[in-house]
């Protein structure tokens, strides 16, 4: 396997396909530190981190300090949720030792982009306030324990016998949440989940904007930070996942909303216009999967960016079914047009960074076959677009 | 709108089912689509054809088994149901 791909996959990346196409400054940089690296991989013959050579130690530690970093932050944020107050100071308390444990031994992994929080930590962390008001009560009594003659619950947890229960019971939980969560990423992919949906108001408002007018957009490269993409919050280009879910939920609503006005709303219609609208994002992401597949394409788009791509559309849709609720026919066939341009554009130019190779990205025509199916797998992916969107929604607007 | 996520599920089994009844030697052979006779150079990378060859191979390969499961429940839900 390619060694740059091992080493994305030690980090935990989302699964990149077996060919990935690299932006320029990636190559430069995967030629200073992966070219040490690729010397490392072939004596390790596959095992990514497994083995530990003494010449293997920086580029392995590197990657283990931040899948570790990134297991705290997000062991952290479970810890932190836990229901009860005595539970949630304990556990707060405890997990401030253990990163700082963890945090004194690792690396430090340098931030390059300024003014940018740790990219690793995709939600902010909220619990610090409370943890603080309680470190401050207990700094006097030393670190950690949770000091009985302060808190609020001192009678109850005076007790040396609740005390130790207490303990237990907490241990027990995190147990269990802990086995819950190694099953869980099994089946849904959590952690690559949450990455879609680290967004922030600004970004909705940037991202709504940009898909109704990609004219005046100038880059549409998304930013990496240290081989894994930015999160959402940091960089208006980056798909998300947040937008097209509540477009699709909305999307649903407002077309009960338009049946209602023309007497035809039956509850069961809900239904059948979710599981239709469902049906056919899942036969395009079927269509366009197979086609890159029969096409090789070498990139780095995976079936849930395609999900966030093709979701956006829905918010065309609502634009048109609402204008033709207020308006009638003009109003739709107005609304519904323009989106239907700016969604044609919007796709081409973010899926011709993705499938395009990278000189015809950049604008310089390259001549040859391969370059010529891209291009027409390119294009019909985004005329596909505009057509759903009109099938999806004339039948809601008399 | 008819076009439910079972009606998709229908489809594919029925696509899946067709790719699967494709013989090998009495069917793809004759018409140039064997998969022994498509191996192209190594260096180049594969056109569509070898990619659909592939494609048609590999889905006989691993879908043989789960689709007797599938299509004798399919089979057993349709005699019931309708």
């Amino acid at each position: 396997m390619h060694p740059a791909g091992l080493a994305a996959a030690a980090a935990g990346t989302p699964r990149l396909r077996k060919w990935r196409t690299w932006p320029a400054e990636e190559i430069w940089r995967a030629g200073t530190w992966r070219g040490r690296c690729a010397a490392v991989s072939e004596v390790t013959t596959g095992q990514g981190s497994r083995d530990r050579g003494p010449g293997v130690s920086r580029c392995a530690q590197r990657r283990d300090a931040r899948s570790r970093s990134w297991y705290v932050v997000q062991a952290g944020l479970e810890l932190t949720m836990l229901p009860t107050l005595a539970l949630n100071s304990w556990q707060s308390s405890c997990l401030s030792l253990i990163s700082a444990g963890i945090t004194a031994s690792k690396r430090r992994i340098p931030v390059s982009q300024p003014g940018m929080a740790d990219p690793h930590q995709l939600f902010d962390d909220t619990s610090s306030a409370q943890s603080r008001g309680y470190r401050a009560q207990q700094a006097a009594s030393g670190l950690g324990y949770p000091a009985t003659s302060t808190l609020p619950q001192a009678a109850f947890l005076a007790d040396p016998v609740s005390n130790m229960a207490m303990a237990y019971g907490s241990s027990l939980a995190a147990q269990g949440k802990e086995l819950v969560d190694k099953n869980i990423d099994r089946f849904i992919p959590v952690t690559k989940l949450k990455y879609y949906f680290a967004v922030d108001t600004v970004y909705v408002g940037k991202k709504l904007g940009l898909l109704v007018f990609p004219y005046l957009h100038q880059d549409w490269e998304v930013q990496y930070q240290q081989d894994t993409p930015v999160a959402p919050r940091f960089d208006v280009n980056a798909p998300d996942l947040y937008i097209p879910a509540m477009a699709f939920i909305t999307y649903i609503l407002v077309a009960g909303l338009a049946l209602g006005t023309q007497d035809r709303f039956s509850p069961d219609l809900l239904g059948l216009q979710a599981s239709s609208a469902l049906a056919w994002l899942a036969l395009e992401v079927v269509a366009i999967l197979l086609s890159l597949y029969l096409v090789t394409v070498n990139t780095d788009l995976t079936t849930i960016d395609l999900v966030a791509f093709l979701g956006y559309k829905y918010v065309g849709m609502i634009g048109g079914v609402l204008m033709g609720l207020l308006f009638g026919k003009m109003g739709y066939y107005l609304v519904l047009g323009w989106c239907c341009v700016s969604i044609f554009v919007f796709m081409i130019r973010t899926l011709r960074l993705k499938i395009l190779a990278q000189a015809a990205a950049e604008g310089v025509p390259v001549r040859g076959a391969r370059n010529q199916l891209r291009m027409y797998l390119t294009m019909a992916v985004a005329a596909a677009q505009p057509l759903l969107m009109y099938w999806l929604t004339f039948h809601l607007v008399r | 709108m008819a076009f439910t996520l079972y009606s998709l599920l229908q489809a594919a089994l029925l696509c899946v089912n067709a790719i699967a009844v494709l013989h090998e030697e009495r069917f793809l052979k004759n018409i140039g689509w064997g998969t022994d006779q498509g191996i192209g150079g190594f260096g180049e990378e594969p056109g569509i054809k070898s990619q659909l060859m592939n494609l048609i191979r590999s889905v006989r390969t691993v879908m043989r088994v789960p689709l007797i499961i599938v299509n004798s429940v399919a089979i057993v839900l349709l005699l019931l149901f309708g």
